[in-house]
């Protein structure tokens, strides 16, 4: 019975709206796609000011909540200015995206994003998918088709 | 993904002289002109009228534009925008008191493989590309850290190759126009 409350508990709050962005660096995001080991996993990078950004965010909300309890896991990393924190947060709420979010915070950007993708420049948005081993399998830059996402996700739940 | 062996071959790979295939632009009379790097020092940089990380750029692109054109240097700003016509790019140029003008991209951004706004090139007096990416590292110029942009003109200047002739342009996709 306990352990029902908990994990409804736990649910509840992972369902909880983000009330700050977690800073995230190389290692940062090494750690947090190694927390995700055994899920399929979806980074999303976007900015306030990005307006296909804004426009996919609330679909790939529904998109994640719904296909959460097959294994997928969102993970959105805010590419602002200090700021535009606030705002970023306000967003995210809006948008219907859960808690915890992330902010890009590395020393070096060039060195952050080619550690991430060799080939992406930093044009947002960008989605990284990766499978349940951690490997990176695809990603898109710019605007995308998001019913050729969810077909590349659901193959690899 | 590219070993970081693998990521600096590729972009020394990414160096190239144009030789005597034209890019091609439109002014904003609607005349064809050609970019040909070679006889100067040749800047190529796309922007938007839209984009907010474009248009923080506006100030710092006309002092740039100001400060090395005096030095022989040629500027090429472009829009390669599908979503923002000639007459929409004439009224943002005017709006933003740019003192260079602003063309319309042919072929450039496919050329160039250029991916957002703002995102700059430099070629050198041989034509060579000797940059590409930000102009330089901060949306807010209070961060800036590395000016990317006026470093590889001061190299290109000198006869240098630039220190980092890659680095990460941050901003908007550019939406081409689909070609057929």
């Amino acid at each position: 019975m306990k352990f029902a409350i908990a994990l409804v508990v736990a649910s509840l709050l992972q369902a909880a709206a983000p009330t700050k962005l977690i800073p995230v660096d190389e290692v940062g995001y090494s750690k947090t796609l190694a927390a995700n080991k055994s899920k399929v996993v979806l980074v999303n990078f976007w900015a306030t000011w990005c307006e296909p950004c804004r426009k996919e965010m609330p679909v790939l909300a529904k998109m994640a909540a719904a296909l959460k309890p097959k294994g997928l896991e969102l993970i959105t990393i805010a590419a602002e200015e200090p700021e535009d924190v606030k705002a970023a947060i306000a967003f995210l709420v809006k948008a219907g995206i859960p808690d915890p979010a992330y902010l890009k915070n590395a020393k070096n950007d060039d060195k952050f994003i080619t550690s991430i993708d060799a080939k992406w420049s930093g044009a947002l948005p960008a989605l990284i998918l990766y499978d349940k081993a951690g490997k990176k399998v695809k990603s898109w830059i710019g605007e995308s088709d998001l019913n050729v996402i969810e077909a590349e996700i659901r193959k690899l739940l | 993904m590219f070993s970081r062996r693998a990521a600096i071959a590729a972009i020394t790979g990414a160096a190239c002289t144009f030789g005597a295939e034209p890019m091609l632009v439109q002014d904003p009379g609607g005349k064809q002109t050609s970019i040909i790097p070679g006889k100067e020092v040749t800047v190529v940089t796309f922007i938007s009228t839209q984009c907010p990380i474009s248009n923080d750029y506006n100030d710092r692109m006309s002092a740039i534009y100001k400060d090395y054109s005096v030095k022989g240097v040629k500027f090429f700003f472009v829009n390669a925008n599908s979503t923002e016509p000639a007459s929409v790019v004439a009224e943002h140029s005017k709006s933003a008191g740019f003192p260079f003008q602003v063309y319309k991209d042919q072929n450039v951004a496919d050329r160039l493989n250029a991916q957002v706004t703002p995102e700059a090139f430099v070629f050198d007096l041989h034509g060579k590309q000797i940059y590409q990416g930000y102009i330089d590292d901060a949306r807010n110029a209070a961060r800036i850290r590395n000016n990317g942009l006026r470093d590889a003109i001061d190299a290109a200047l000198a006869g240098k190759q630039a220190a980092n002739p890659q680095t990460k342009a941050f901003g908007c996709t550019i939406k081409k126009a689909r070609r057929s």
